[in-house]
């Protein structure tokens, strides 16, 4: 479970996030979107959560309970981002970051080679740890990308290349996944799929998925919490259905009143 | 090689593709066809040849292994000016690990061959060592500490002020070794004062004749080894970490990778080649001269050297290092201009073959496309001409337009 505790942070007067108190990944799997107008702050936590940005104050918090139920806390608030990969909070951007020269699986091996600790071996040859090549094999196929497997990041459509580096971020082996807008400038069509292939993994893993997301429609069709910031705060938290119930929420997210 | 198998794999159908990757894993298989029936060979993993390829890795090697044969041939080509060639471009080798896989230009190369060279010129004047394997291994070894160094300071920077800083920090061993009189200021350094007095290898002692022959051939056998262990590093994971930085450092950073650790590991390789090379020159020419070893300008030229030979290959550096110092020295006794004639190689190339003389060679290049589109029918070279024509009367148009237009205004 990752935990924000009072964080906070301003650029010069713009106070980005205030006070932020959340949690992510009450029950294994657990999907969750975070929502609000440009400005809210949704990026900023996010960034401060995976070490892109330090804190001016509060904390970053990772527990596990362990297999005999014993919990331990992590803080983690000083980690660099490398580590905090390690420690199993991965993250993806607005904007595809995928090894543009590489091809769809070489893409997927780095990743797999990060997670099992083996970029740093200089004698071996990158395809031959069999071990990697299966569970890259298992995630093209997962991700529907093994037909495409030998085709460049580059030449992706662009909804395949989101793919891809979500497809990555699963092969970190992560305990919590935060994606900066996962949908962003997928076509509507492939929408769906993306969301619906992220979701699908995230629940078979048990991978606590954190997703800024502003198509409130893939919101309520997906989420099983919802966090709504307003000028850096938290304005709602709760179930999907929030959306439809708290008018505040409705006025500042949709601009709905009454 | 793998580097030549990637751009295939780009421009080659699927089914070449597939086959080519399923026998990268397949147990060791002689010989063989792709399911369009092209016929390759397996050296190893991650070394698939076709015949085209194996003919001319075997022609580059005889010619490298010829080299001092060649040089007897004719009074014109000269196997010190080769030889040079040779160690220039290894340390232009280990230059392209941060070129073609980090993605960093640097700009002070030098300092890490100036270091090798220098090592091995103090060590044989002020301590008596004769030992050309206890010279080399003290050479690379300062020219590695020497990069950890410059490294460790240059890296904290990228792009533009991480190439100004490498610069910055050659200069800086330039005017050292310019100002030290116990590295012999200006003039420099005897690798072993006087000519009968030269380095020995396991004890033995060799005349002048037998010696440069001796230096050549233990070059080739560093070359090879260097060679194969950087083949064999940038096909490693480690290999792959480094073109992931290259490619996007956030990402590389956010798949765990920790990013300055292993460019400071790319850096300190380079390192090593850059004194390797080092150590074999002092060996070589026995005389080290700053401004021949440690002067901005043979950064430059390392750098030109990765790019002529094309820095998208392993072995194009080397290729680059022999041609460029072999065109310089013939330039040098056709004309005092002859420094110009590099300026016009540069121009020619960043033009014409952006992918440099090796890259140039490899399948996939517009080089390649257009012998393989003239073997399929010759005439094709009326349309190439035809399309010259074309573009040049288009482009002597637009200038006498512009020109119009500057002398005589708009109407």
């Amino acid at each position: 479970m990752l935990e924000a505790r009072n964080l906070r942070k301003s650029f010069g007067k713009l106070v980005a996030t205030d006070d932020v108190d959340v949690e992510f990944g009450r029950e294994p799997g657990e999907m969750v979107f975070i929502v609000g107008p440009n400005g809210a702050g949704k990026t900023t936590l996010v960034n401060l959560l995976t070490g892109l940005l330090e804190p001016d104050d509060g904390s970053v918090v990772l527990r596990r309970t362990d297999d005999d139920g014993e919990e331990t806390t992590v803080d983690i608030t000083d980690m660099a981002p490398e580590d905090r990969v390690k420690a199993g909070v991965v993250r993806s951007f607005q904007v595809v970051h995928v090894f543009e020269e590489m091809t769809v699986r070489e893409n997927m091996r780095t990743a797999v080679l990060a997670e099992q600790d083996l970029l740093g071996s200089a004698f071996s040859f990158s395809d031959e740890h069999e071990g990697v090549e299966a569970i890259v094999d298992d995630l093209l196929e997962r991700f529907r990308l093994d037909d495409q497997q030998h085709v460049v990041a580059d030449k992706l459509p662009h909804g395949d290349r989101k793919l891809l580096d979500v497809a990555m971020s699963f092969g970190l082996d992560p305990d919590v996944l935060l994606l900066d807008e996962p949908t962003s400038g997928v076509s509507a069509q492939e929408t769906d799929y993306v969301m619906e292939t992220i979701v699908n993994v995230s629940k078979a893993e048990g991978v606590t998925t954190v997703a800024i997301e502003h198509d409130m429609d893939i919101v309520s069709t997906h989420a099983d919490r919802v966090i709504a910031l307003h000028q850096g705060s938290v304005l709602g938290e709760g179930g999907p259905s929030i959306l439809e119930t708290d008018d505040e929420l409705r006025r500042v997210l949709l601009g709905v009143s009454g | 090689m793998s580097e030549d198998e990637a751009t295939e794999e780009t421009e080659a159908t699927d089914a070449t593709r597939r086959s080519l990757e399923d026998w990268g894993r397949a147990s060791y298989v002689p010989a063989t066809r792709t399911q369009d029936g092209d016929r390759y060979l397996r050296v190893t993993r991650g070394m698939v040849l076709t015949p085209l390829r194996l003919v001319g890795w075997l022609a580059l090697f005889v010619l490298f292994v010829a080299i001092p044969d060649i040089a007897s041939l004719s009074p014109g080509i000269q196997q010190r000016v080769l030889h040079q060639g040779v160690l220039f471009g290894l340390a232009a080798v280990g230059l392209n690990v941060l070129l073609r896989h980090t993605k960093l230009v640097s700009f002070g190369h030098a300092a890490f061959f100036g270091t090798g060279a220098y090592t091995a010129a103090v060590l044989a004047t002020h301590f008596d060592v004769t030992s050309m394997v206890l010279l080399l291994a003290a050479a690379t070894l300062l020219g590695t500490l020497m990069a950890g160094v410059i490294g460790f300071l240059s890296l904290r920077h990228t792009g533009l002020y991480f190439s100004l800083l490498t610069l910055a920090f050659g200069q800086l061993l330039y005017a050292i070794a310019n100002g030290q009189s116990v590295l012999g200021g200006s003039d420099g350094l005897s690798v072993r004062p006087g000519e009968a007095n030269r380095a020995t290898l396991f004890g033995a002692e060799f005349g002048a004749d037998v010696y440069s022959v001796v230096v050549y051939y233990l070059t080739v056998l560093v070359v090879v080894v260097a060679l194969f262990v950087m083949w064999r590093i940038v096909n490693s994971p480690f290999g792959k970490a480094l073109d992931a930085i290259g490619q996007d450092r956030t990402r590389a950073q956010f798949i765990g990778i920790p990013v300055r650790k292993y460019v400071l590991a790319a850096f300190v390789l380079s390192g090593v080649y850059g004194g390797v090379a080092g150590g074999m020159y002092g060996l070589v020419q026995q005389h080290v001269r700053p401004e021949s070893t440690l002067y901005f300008l043979r950064s430059g030229e390392i750098l030109f050297m990765a790019i002529l030979g094309g820095f998208g290959t392993l072995v194009g550096p080397l290729v680059g290092g022999v041609v460029l110092v072999f065109l310089q020295d013939v330039g040098r006794d056709f004309t005092s201009y002859f420094d110009a004639l590099t300026g016009v190689v540069l121009i020619l190339l960043v033009f014409g073959f952006p992918r440099g003389i090796v890259g140039s060679l490899q399948s996939g290049s517009g080089l390649r496309q257009r012998a393989s589109a003239f073997v399929d029918d010759p005439t094709v070279v009326g349309d190439w001409v035809e399309n010259a024509v074309v573009a040049t009367t288009a482009a002597l148009a637009r200038a006498k337009q512009n020109l119009w237009i500057l002398v005589f205004g708009v109407r």
